[in-house]
């Protein structure tokens, strides 16, 4: 008996089985196929060695519809919406976020103008049908999908997340009418008013479904070839995971698939080594993602856009910056050095890979400045090319009065640092947190490199490295519970309305929620019901989400946790009059995780070389340890590199670093 | 002097726009103001204490671009009596304003008892005041109908709220509650902005800090200077207008540019533009310098860190009491309607040195309609706001956007959506979609405006709109290039559309139960000649309905086949046929004065009465000229009896906007304007009497 989690990235899928009794973790890595991702997810549970007839939970990590939206190549999407509103999405909301600059375009909408199909049909904000659908227009519109090949429909109409009887009855009409197609609604997708951000969520999750649905069919058969007999589960973008069947129809809300997991790993790895607040820092090639995690809570947001798109599918609270390993260093015409967002990616990477590319990366930097070994390969795939590194970095110089050479690589990975404490602040200290509180846990592939610089930067004294951090997203797929969320809009006057009436409003949804999860055959015993509220003060706009605990028994409560939270986030509250404006259940169906193994003692516990390398000025001796063969019993302090198959780990003069719970590597700044 | 390295000035200067990031979050969390909240018609800033603006993020320009005569007013009027805990409000036109609804709260922040640094929050307040609801206007008379006037004040006095202040402001406005929550919004944001410098101040010690801003902003200087340094030294001039209306009478009011270019500075008069006018077409010259300013910075310097840096090669100048310096008791509702026009004249003397990096012109009109009334369903009184966006101008590589706020307008959305819309006011929507035609035709076509129509569904509303270009269209840039649709705000009144007696403006128009606004947005002008415009861009318009058929013929010259193909031999053809029949006219200098009007002054152009039958047009015919220069120059026909010759006067001015020496030709074009109701000044009853008498 296995479980095993899959995380397909742009470079490789990784995999990882899990014995849920034992705890043993067996990791592996297979070059990513892109124009038919199975293979690829195939071939990495192969080199797991695992009988797929013996593994009885399967969770996939989902990049094909975030890649699809952001290389612009999903389905052509027809559009059914109300009559008169045929422009909302290439209207949007017209505002500009590029300023200062005549050339700044608008965002083009997914859809043109001529799929976009009106019908005669309107309700009112209270969901009272104002005029009936038009089954005559609605039977022409049908023909005209017919007769110009439609195959993927988005039906949007106004008002439909307080009724979505016409909005169900067109979209029962065009199935009938067009077999086999992919028909979505946007009270399914979204039941949330806003329409012009509705309407977006669904035509994405309409844009990509086609995609998504026949990938997930084709796995699921493959896998069942192969003898896996139970559900695929997809994990979302809220860190939990759903059927395959259900990610089919609403695919949108797998785009931060990547990501989720790798909070869901740093939850679960947080509980069980007793520290709650976590700062996260997935950094790989090309971006960055953070996230801020207090007392094992996954932050949830609906506020995210994609590709300049708004997608209000509830998500991981990520603050992502177009930074990573892969970025390269340049020199606008200020001129300032600047890092990013422009990538060397993969192809052809970072000058030091010798493929070609000839910009200086942040990992050409790192590579000047000794932290990474210019014998050694990266990942066990690519040697490293230190000439290449100098060469490309060497063309910035004279425009920063030739700076030595040294100093111009750790500037380059100071500009990146910057990067990421800056992202950090608005997850933090934006938001209320002061980033003392929390442990920074680092993965990704050069999370571990930067760090300690980072935690420098922002005072926090504990860095975290989980153990496989270059395969920590694929973990946390199988460390996920199967979470489903619902909303509904409804205004109601805080003071006015009742537990009664809220207790009356949250339990439909829960009922959905239950009943779903049921179906997917999680055990009543293991559902967890989670309420929370959309919440502000009357007069306010934009509304908090509050958490409801199962306790909370009067109006009164309610809004004094709203007061508490508007504080937190906003630093100042009254006590004015609250209304509310949605409600939110999280149902979550509780799995069983299997607890990360310790780590047997070794033997060696020596250092494997000693490098020169740059820090603080100066160059040092450096000793070089294989993370397998760190001591684990004593601290050492730094400077320290420490390498493994998928990361390098820089523990700066002044840190230290010991080997804690299921291998965690801890870094420490030592008091002065 | 401190030294500071390239790394710890990123980390100062990027920390800085944090600050703001930060400030800006907070106010749009928990403003009360619908234009806040939803639409984000609000700026932050952080100043030093001598006005220069040190950062800003996604602010909008026409905000923070005008905000450092506020914060200098401010210095002025409290010299050394300002202390840690004072609070500052100001929102006057006359005194470091904008228009009166744009309040501005400043917040001194002191480190080690000295004045350091000035958080700002402007924001656009839903109501201020003043004779209706919403407060401005678009036939306000004077500055006293337009809200409460607030020149800088303390609103907090060490740390104290001045409850007389406080009192005086909430009682003369419609909304107090709404008004004090956004007030409560501005200083948990500014708070929040003083406990961040602090800490940086803390960390890097003041030196450091201050010598970071001093080289972010010398830095940005430098660019700006070096991009000027490049164009030709040389002054450009052009001239374009706003529309007042006196008594009902269209009186076109003249905004006049000469942009000078000397070395690496930039020197823009408005010698020339008229004295102000009763009417909402006025403002101050750090409005209208503003309007200048992002035209330069958006064609010649796109991109880029903006701080107060960028404002040292720039200078403006121009004539006291005017449209662009406004004095007692002249109304200055339309800040945007004259920084627009700003940018208009912008884009017009710079499309003579950078044809290339200028567009269309642009919409030309922030187009704000003001709703209000008492809700009967919400128990409360409402005020409600939208500046429905328009085109933008085509530009030498792309189509204009279509109902896409303009460059000086920043990250405003400028719609509220129904579902928001209707819950929060007693209107329905009952269409919103772009407007077919509306964008200048031209090689790169104009973007399109919007329509919009909202139906009261309760008893009674007030309705008010203060627009401008609803009269004269924005301009193409190029030879061919057509300007656009005008803006258009109409009503339906018992079922029957309804035009509003002056086209743009109309002052509490008392709605019922089932009547509708009509709000249509003006488009973008086109951008080089429609004739050369790829016939398969012309088809993709049609079949996207942006373009009619009919347009798509009469103007870009393009036939179709019956299967919708673009017929190509008929296309040929058309488009010969539309070269053939454009009129080009010769020019004769004469210096004697072409300007005309009551208030306002007007170009006029004389033509024989033989030469205006040939062009079918006459007295007080909107006409433009496009000459070697990309932008053309509007005027209005007078027929006259005692003409002779097929020649068009023009004096120098005229000549240098066009680029064009005595005896070149020029192309002649009508342009349409909406019906007039009393006609134009110039051409009245009244003048015809006063000629008469002289």
């Amino acid at each position: 008996m296995a479980w095993i989690g899959i995380d397909v990235g742009g470079t490789f899928t990784d995999a990882v089985a899990s014995d849920p009794h034992s705890g043993q973790l067996i990791w592996a890595k297979s070059a990513t196929t892109p124009d038919h991702p199975q293979q690829g997810v195939l071939n990495a549970i192969a080199k797991l060695e695992v009988e797929l007839s013996a593994v009885n939970r399967l969770v996939h990590g989902l990049t094909l519809g975030t890649n699809a939206i952001l290389e612009r190549k999903g389905a052509d999407v027809w559009v059914v919406t109300t009559k008169g509103f045929r422009d909302t999405l290439e209207i949007a909301r017209t505002n500009r976020t590029i300023l200062y600059d005549i050339n700044t375009l608008k965002p083009p909408s997914l859809v043109p103008r001529q799929h976009i199909l009106e019908v005669s049909e309107r309700l009112a904000y209270d969901g009272s049908v104002l005029s009936p659908l038009d089954e005559a227009e609605l039977d022409s519109v049908a023909d005209k999908l017919i007769a110009a090949k439609a195959r993927t429909v988005a039906v949007c109409f106004l008002h439909s997340y307080v009724n979505s009887a016409h909005e169900t009855q067109a979209a029962a009409y065009l199935r009938q009418r067009l077999p086999g197609s992919y028909v979505c609604t946007s009270s399914e997708v979204l039941p949330e008013y806003r329409e012009y951000e509705r309407f977006s969520t669904t035509v994405l999750n309409a844009y990509i479904g086609p995609k998504v649905s026949s990938y997930l069919a084709e796995l699921k058969g493959d896998l069942g070839k192969s003898g896996y007999a139970h559900e695929v589960l997809i994990t979302t973008s809220s860190g939990g995971v759903a059927t395959a069947e259900r990610a089919a129809r609403f695919p949108i809300s797998t785009v931060l698939s990547g990501p989720a997991g790798g909070v869901a790993a740093a939850v679960h790895l947080g509980r069980q080594i007793g520290i709650p607040n976590l700062i996260t820092y997935d950094m790989g090639g090309t971006s960055t993602d953070v996230c801020l995690v207090e007392n094992l809570e996954v932050p949830l947001t609906s506020e995210q856009f994609i590709s300049e798109l708004p997608n209000r599918t509830s998500q991981i609270e990520i603050n992502t910056v177009g930074a990573g390993g892969g970025s390269i260093a340049w020199i606008d015409d200020g001129p300032i050095l600047r890092v990013g967002p422009q990538s060397a990616s993969s192809q052809p990477g970072p000058a030091c890979y010798g493929r070609g590319g000839v910009e200086p990366t942040v990992t050409d930097a790192n590579l000047m400045l000794g932290r990474l070994d210019a014998e050694g390969r990266l990942a066990g795939e690519v040697s490293l090319d230190r000439s290449a590194s100098e060469r490309a970095l060497k063309k910035l110089q004279p425009a920063l009065g030739d700076i030595e050479l040294i100093r111009l690589a750790d500037g380059v990975i100071k500009i990146a640092v910057a990067r990421m404490v800056s992202a950090i602040k608005e997850i933090s200290i934006g938001r209320g947190y002061d980033p003392r509180d929390f442990a920074l846990l680092a993965y990704g592939g050069a999370g571990p490199l930067h760090a300690a610089f980072i935690a420098e930067e922002l005072d926090m004294h504990t860095v975290l490295v989980p153990p496989g951090p270059g395969n920590f997203s694929a973990l946390g797929a199988i460390l996920s519970d199967i979470r489903y969320d619902y909303v509904r809009t409804q205004l109601l006057d805080t003071r006015k309305t009742s537990v009664e009436e809220i207790d009356r409003l949250f339990e439909p949804l829960e009922g959905q929620g239950k009943d779903e999860l049921l179906r997917d055959g999680v055990p009543g015993k293991d559902i967890v019901l989670q309420r929370s509220l959309g919440m502000r003060y009357i007069g306010q706009s934009w509304e908090l989400d509050v958490a409801i605990p199962a306790d909370v028994k009067s109006v009164e409560e309610m809004e004094a946790l709203f007061y508490r939270l508007h504080e937190i986030r906003y630093g100042h509250a009254t006590k004015d009059p609250t209304e509310i404006v949605s409600l939110r259940v999280a149902a979550i169906g509780r799995v069983n995780k299997p607890e990360l193994p310790e780590l047997a003692a070794n033997s060696t516990s020596k250092p494997k070389s000693v490098r020169k390398a740059f820090f603080d000025g100066e160059v040092h001796d450096v000793d070089v340890y294989e993370r397998e063969h760190l001591p684990l019993t004593k601290p050492l302090s730094g400077p320290l590199i420490i390498e493994e198959g998928g990361s390098v780990t820089i523990v700066p003069p002044g840190w230290s670093c010991r080997v804690g719970k299921v291998g965690t590597l801890v870094l420490k700044k030592e008091s002065a | 002097m401190t030294s500071v390295d390239p790394i710890t000035l990123e980390v100062v200067s990027e920390g800085f726009i944090a600050i703001v990031r930060e400030m800006r979050a907070t106010v749009t969390r928990t403003a009360y103001s619908s234009a806040v909240y939803e639409l984000d018609d609000f700026s932050c800033g952080l100043f030093a204490p001598n006005g220069e603006l040190v950062a800003q993020f996604n602010d909008i320009p026409s905000h923070v671009i005008p905000a450092p005569w506020g914060v200098r007013c401010t210095m002025e009027d409290f010299g050394d009596d300002i202390h840690p805990g004072d609070i500052f409000l100001l929102n006057d036109s006359y005194r470091g304003g904008t228009h009166l609804n744009d309040v501005t709260l400043l917040y001194p922040v002191f480190h080690q008892g000295k004045l350091f640094m000035l958080p700002m929050v402007r924001s656009h307040w839903g109501d201020v005041g003043g004779m209706e609801p919403g407060s401005y206007s678009g036939e306000a008379t004077n500055i006293y109908q337009e809200g409460l006037r607030i020149p800088p004040i303390k609103l907090y006095e060490r740390g104290k709220v001045n409850t007389a202040a406080m009192a005086l402001i909430l009682s003369n406005m419609r909304q107090p509650d709404v008004r004090l929550g956004d007030i409560h919004s501005a200083i948990g944001a500014c708070r929040i902005a003083e406990s961040r410098i602090l800490k940086m101040l803390e960390k890097y010690g003041a030196p450091v800090v201050s010598e970071c801003i001093r080289l972010d902003l010398d830095r940005s200087e430098r660019r700006l200077r070096e991009r000027i340094a490049k164009l030709p030294d040389g002054e450009y001039v052009y001239e374009d207008y706003l529309e007042y209306f006196d008594d009902g009478v269209f009186d076109p009011v003249l905004m006049r540019l000469k942009l000078t270019v000397k070395g690496d500075e930039l020197i823009a008069d408005f010698e020339g533009s008229n004295p102000q006018v009763p009417g909402p077409v006025n403002t101050s010259l750090a409005v209208a310098g503003a309007g200048i300013f992002v035209g330069v910075k958006a064609t010649l310097d796109a991109g880029g860190t903006v701080n107060g840096g960028l404002f040292r090669p720039l200078h403006f100048k121009g004539p006291e009491a005017s449209i662009v310096d406004v004095r007692r008791d002249a109304p200055a509702g339309a800040h945007a309607e004259v920084r627009k026009r700003a940018v208009s004249v912008a884009l017009g003397a710079l499309s003579q040195i950078i044809p290339d990096l200028v567009s269309g012109d642009l919409c030309g009109t922030s187009f704000p309609n003001n709703m209000g009334g008492f809700s009967k369903r919400r128990h409360r009184s409402w005020a409600y706001l939208e500046v429905p966006a328009g085109g933008n101008g085509g530009l030498k590589a792309t189509d204009g956007s279509s109902a896409f706020v303009n460059v000086d307008h920043g990250n405003v959305r400028s719609i509220l959506t129904v579902e928001v819309l209707e819950q929060d006011i007693p209107f329905r929507v009952k269409s919103c979609e772009l407007r077919t035609d509306s964008g200048g035709e031209g090689a790169s076509r104009g973007g399109l405006g919007m329509r919009r129509e909202l139906q009261l569904v309760e008893d009674e509303a007030r309705y008010s709109v203060l627009s401008d270009r609803a009269v004269i269209p924005p301009f193409g840039m190029g030879m061919g290039a057509h300007a656009s649709a005008q803006v258009r705000a109409s009503l339906v009144v018992n079922g029957e559309p309804r035009a509003i007696r002056n086209p743009g403006k109309v002052t509490g128009y008392g709605l019922r139960h089932g009547d509708a606004v009509v709000m249509e947005s003006a488009g973008g002008g086109g951008y080089g000649d429609p004739l050369l415009r790829d016939p398969e861009k012309v088809r993709r318009d049609v079949d996207a309905d942006y373009v009619s058929i009919e347009r798509a013929r009469d103007r870009y010259g393009v036939c179709f086949k019956d299967d919708g193909a673009v017929d190509v031999k008929a296309t040929e053809a058309q488009r010969k046929k539309i070269a053939a029949e454009r009129v080009f006219l010769a020019i004769e200098a004469d210096e004697s004065d072409p300007f005309e009007g009551w208030k306002g002054r007007h170009r006029v152009v004389r033509l024989s009465e033989a030469l205006a039958a040939r062009l079918k047009v006459a007295n007080a015919d909107l006409i433009e000229l496009k000459g070697k220069n990309p932008a053309p120059l509007r005027a209005w026909v007078r027929v006259d009896p005692k003409r002779k010759g097929e020649k068009i006067s023009l004096d120098d001015f005229g000549r240098r906007v066009l680029g064009v020496d005595d005896g070149e030709r020029v192309l002649f074009r009508k342009l349409e304007m909406p019906p007039l109701r009393a006609g134009m000044s110039g051409f009245t009853e009244r003048d015809a009497i006063a000629a008469a008498q002289a």
